[in-house]
């Protein structure tokens, strides 16, 4: 494999907060070009406080992140925002203009973009997004809950930010919103060359979607690695609070029978089970 | 430690074995003495008996160095409005004139004078806000069966300011995330970016409060009306007892705030003309 | 005994064109533990709070139909009467906090249904070990972490005794393993108490178990209402109406549809993993 610089650096990462929390106790790792990364662990693990530092919102009490080759402690926020951008959790929390259209807007302009290059991104971001235009004079406030999240993704991606990290992007959706949004995501990883992160609770929707997964716990990195792998480990998720998805608890559990420890969908299992069940089992 | 509503108090704080009531009943009254107290030193002496009694309730008194900023900063804007307020007064004592502003002696020992009265107010609203809890405050009315509704709008009030703030740390941030930079900016830019603020604020604390009314429903809580409040058990109240000491602090404080009152009014103790501060300025400004 | 039944009713809230609700009818029956379930924007939600009187009480619409609480329209209740007998948890922890301590949050809800000290005491030896928050009693509500909110929630609600407990999407906001010990109090509640619980979910995984019966809502009407097993065995319907059940249980249905399997359904990993078992020894 031909080495790769990665896009986001992470050494000895500590960050405590004002008040003497430790949230963070020297957290290393790397970010490259191509990953999808779900970030699970714990509330309090520090996933948010990683994630605040990724973009350069929190200045790390120790260590360093480089995005880009910047250093987060001495370039702008706008800089790195540029580059890693960050959908908070609540839409509510970063929607302040009256309307869409100026929602969207608000990173270019402060970018101080000429007029014509603001326009050309609020068209395009929400076109992709799925935004119609008929919304853009709409209030954030009034929308429901599936389009404000949308408006908040578009507002950070008008700022075409090359890493995208998204807050619990399922929770509080149903299923069909969940996946609506992560294929999404998934186009943007795929078509775009976006490279995303999202912190999440929804064991399912990582072992569909991301390719690596970081757990964190208590403010250190407990596993990283890739999805199956990661999720082949039930006992140090535990320690983070996390279970894998019940298909794979379910392989797990037959592993004796000639089950996959690292299965991650129904239909891997299905293939599986086509492939092992004893011969006398053709038909009824 | 026991988190209060603005630090850490250890557990064993000797503050603790006082009922929330003698608290509150602390920072009402002793409020109250320097308003009967002119001479400047005397209140100062009273600054330091509350940070006496602060270091004896074991509050943290690193937290202090955040308020010297801010008294400083206080004590400065006091005093230039009070030298800027300056008028015509032909029988006060001028020390100088900045154009059409006369620097007047009295301007400057009044400024003093309010500057002590209002720096032992805010160490005492210190020293309460550092040792209770809002549930103290929520005791202390109850016990004294202030009506609940008041009650608890005000620990909500208490609450509430928690959660702005909170909020506003957030939406901050997400300001940040968006490429905003103040640096540099012409004031006219950040005025207009402070009122960006209301509309996430606004849009948080509705939504907020169409769930906390569901919340009071499902928790039966009904508003009758003041007066016509069914009796509450006040369980709360059960965890507190009054002890004599606490009596004996109630007494004794009742009883200082009288004698000062006496003093001052009666005797002509305290005063402006009579105080150390009075003779001093004299000395300094009115060779 | 229906405990909770609903007639013909129809709700629609003033804000929108069309109903939320149209047409239910359903039947709870007294001890009986439902689980409903649906995409969302199905009229969950307005399903639950026109149990408890939130809706009409608290909502502006328009109102069609009946439902009877215990033999009595919801409307002829005076608030607290209603209140007594239905306990609502909702899904965010923190919003419904209403209180600065543990302590005082259980306490609040039985000072408004005027219970006097010594009941209260009582009712608080019995609620805290049944919810496991007896560490957290002293400290404030949003102290605790998620899955101990959720819990703290709970037992606030079950302190004042309903007989009825409605519990919209308890675990939305919660990691992995709290939804887990929620559930488990759940379950110690069903089999030890004689609540009736009324439980709108999407995760299915936890809920399914302990569910009597299953309603499956959608666009507003229910589509599905029956007990757990034979519920499932409308897979198809299920996966039409955009709900998506568990896993393993999704496994086994498709292993049924080729042929391999014959039988109830499992609900959980364990009989999954059994029923696989029995396969390879040629059971079934």
């Amino acid at each position: 494999m031909a080495e790769r610089h990665p896009y986001i650096e992470v050494r000895d990462l500590v960050y405590r907060y004002p008040d003497g929390t430790l949230a963070l106790r020297g957290i290393s790792l790397d970010i490259y070009d191509g990953d999808f990364i779900a970030l699970i662990g714990q509330n309090g693990s520090g996933k948010t406080t990683l994630a605040k530092c990724l973009n350069g919102l929190f200045k790390p009490t120790s260590g360093d992140v480089i995005v880009e080759g910047l250093n987060t402690k001495n370039t702008s926020i706008t800089n790195i925002a540029k580059r890693a951008g960050y959908v908070f959790q609540n839409p509510d929390h970063q929607l302040f203009n009256n309307n869409v259209w100026d929602e969207i807007a608000y990173g270019p302009r402060n970018l101080q973009l000429p007029g014509g290059e603001v326009q050309a991104r609020v068209e395009e971001t929400a076109q992709v997004v799925g935004l119609d235009e008929k919304y853009f004079t709409e209030h954030p406030f009034f929308l429901p809950k599936g389009l404000r999240q949308r408006v908040a993704i578009a507002s950070i991606l008008a700022l075409q930010p090359k890493a995208i990290i998204v807050d619990e992007p399922t929770t509080g959706q149903d299923i069909k919103q969940s996946l609506d949004i992560m294929d999404f995501l998934l186009d943007l990883h795929r078509e775009q060359g976006h490279i995303i992160i999202i912190i999440t609770h929804d064991m399912p929707i990582v072992a569909q979607y991301a390719k690596r997964v970081i757990a964190l716990g208590l403010g250190e990195i407990l596993v990283d690695g890739p999805t199956r792998d990661v999720f082949a480990q039930p006992d140090v998720l535990a320690k983070t609070f996390v279970a894998p998805p019940q298909i794979t608890r379910l392989a797990q559990r037959t592993q004796h029978l000639g089950f996959d420890p690292h299965t991650l969908t129904v239909s891997e299992m299905m293939e599986q089970f086509q492939r092992l069940i004893p011969g006398q089992w053709l038909g009824q | 430690m026991n988190k209060t509503i603005l630090g850490y108090v250890p557990e064993e704080s000797p503050i603790y074995r006082t009922h929330p009531f003698v608290r509150v009943f602390f920072l009402l009254v002793v409020s109250l003495f320097p308003m009967c107290i002119a001479a400047p030193e005397w209140n100062f002496i009273l600054v330091i008996l509350v940070i006496l009694l602060m270091r004896y309730s074991r509050i943290d008194l690193a937290t202090l160095r955040f308020y010297v900023p801010v008294s400083m900063s206080m004590g400065s804007i006091i005093l230039i409005s009070y030298i800027l307020v300056s008028g015509h007064h032909p029988e006060f004592i001028q020390l100088a004139s900045l154009g059409p502003i006369r620097i007047y002696f009295e301007r400057i020992r009044d400024a003093i004078v309010v500057y002590l009265r209002v720096l032992p107010m805010i160490f005492i609203t210190v020293f309460f806000l550092s040792t209770s809890r809002e549930r103290d405050i929520i005791v202390a009315m109850r016990s004294i069966r202030v009506p609940f509704v008041i009650t608890y709008l005000t620990a909500m009030a208490l609450r509430a300011a928690g959660m702005v703030m909170e909020d506003f740390s957030i939406v901050r941030q997400a300001e940040q995330a968006r490429g905003y930079d103040p640096v540099g900016k012409p004031i006219a830019y950040k005025l207009k970016q402070w009122v960006m603020y209301m509309v996430p604020l606004f849009a948080l604390s509705l939504r907020r409060a169409d769930e906390f009314s569901n919340a009071l429903v499902a928790r039966g809580y009904n508003f009758t009306g003041v007066l016509k409040a069914p009796k509450r058990a006040d369980y709360v109240l059960t965890h507190y007892r009054f002890h004599a000491s606490d009596a004996a602090i109630i007494i004794l404080l009742s009883g200082a705030l009288v004698a000062l009152m006496v003093l001052r009014y009666r005797y002509g103790y305290f005063t402006l003309e009579g105080s150390l501060t009075s003779a001093l300025l004299h000395r300094w400004l009115l060779r | 005994m229906a405990i909770v039944e609903f007639r013909d009713y129809t709700w629609k809230y003033s804000r929108t064109k069309e109903p939320a609700l149209k047409n239910i009818n359903l039947k709870v029956e007294e001890g009986t533990f439902v689980g409903i379930i649906g995409p969302n924007g199905a009229g969950k939600t307005t399903l639950a709070y026109s149990i408890n009187g939130l809706i009409p009480n608290q909502y502006y619409g328009v109102r069609q139909g009946a439902v009877y609480v215990l033999d009595k329209e919801v409307k002829q209740y005076r608030s607290d009467e209603l209140t007594k007998l239905v306990g609502m948890v909702f899904s965010d922890p923190e919003a419904q906090f209403t209180a600065m301590t543990v302590e005082d949050e259980l306490v609040f809800g039985m000072e408004n249904l005027g219970m006097g000290v010594p009941e209260i005491r009582e009712r608080l030896d019995w609620v805290v070990p049944l919810t496991k928050i007896g560490p957290l009693v002293e400290k404030p509500p949003y102290e605790v972490s998620g899955g101990q909110k959720a819990r703290v929630a709970l037992a606030a609600v079950l302190a004042m005794t309903p007989r009825i407990m409605v519990l919209d999407e308890p675990t939305s906001m919660l990691d992995p393993i709290s939804r887990i010990t929620l559930f488990e109090v759940l379950g110690e509640l069903k089999h030890k108490q004689s609540n009736t619980i009324i439980v709108v979910e999407h995760s299915l995984e936890h809920l399914i178990p302990l569910a009597d019966r299953m309603v499956l809502l959608y666009n507003g009407e229910i589509v599905l209402d029956d007990e757990t097993e034979p519920f499932f065995e409308q897979m198809e319907t299920i996966l039409e109406h955009d709900a998506y059940p568990p896993e393993a249980l999704r496994f086994f249905y498709e292993i049924g549809q080729k042929g391999y399997y014959q039988g109830p359904l499992p609900f959980t990993v364990e009989e999954a993993a059994q029923k696989l078992e029995a396969l390879w020894q040629g059971g079934e």
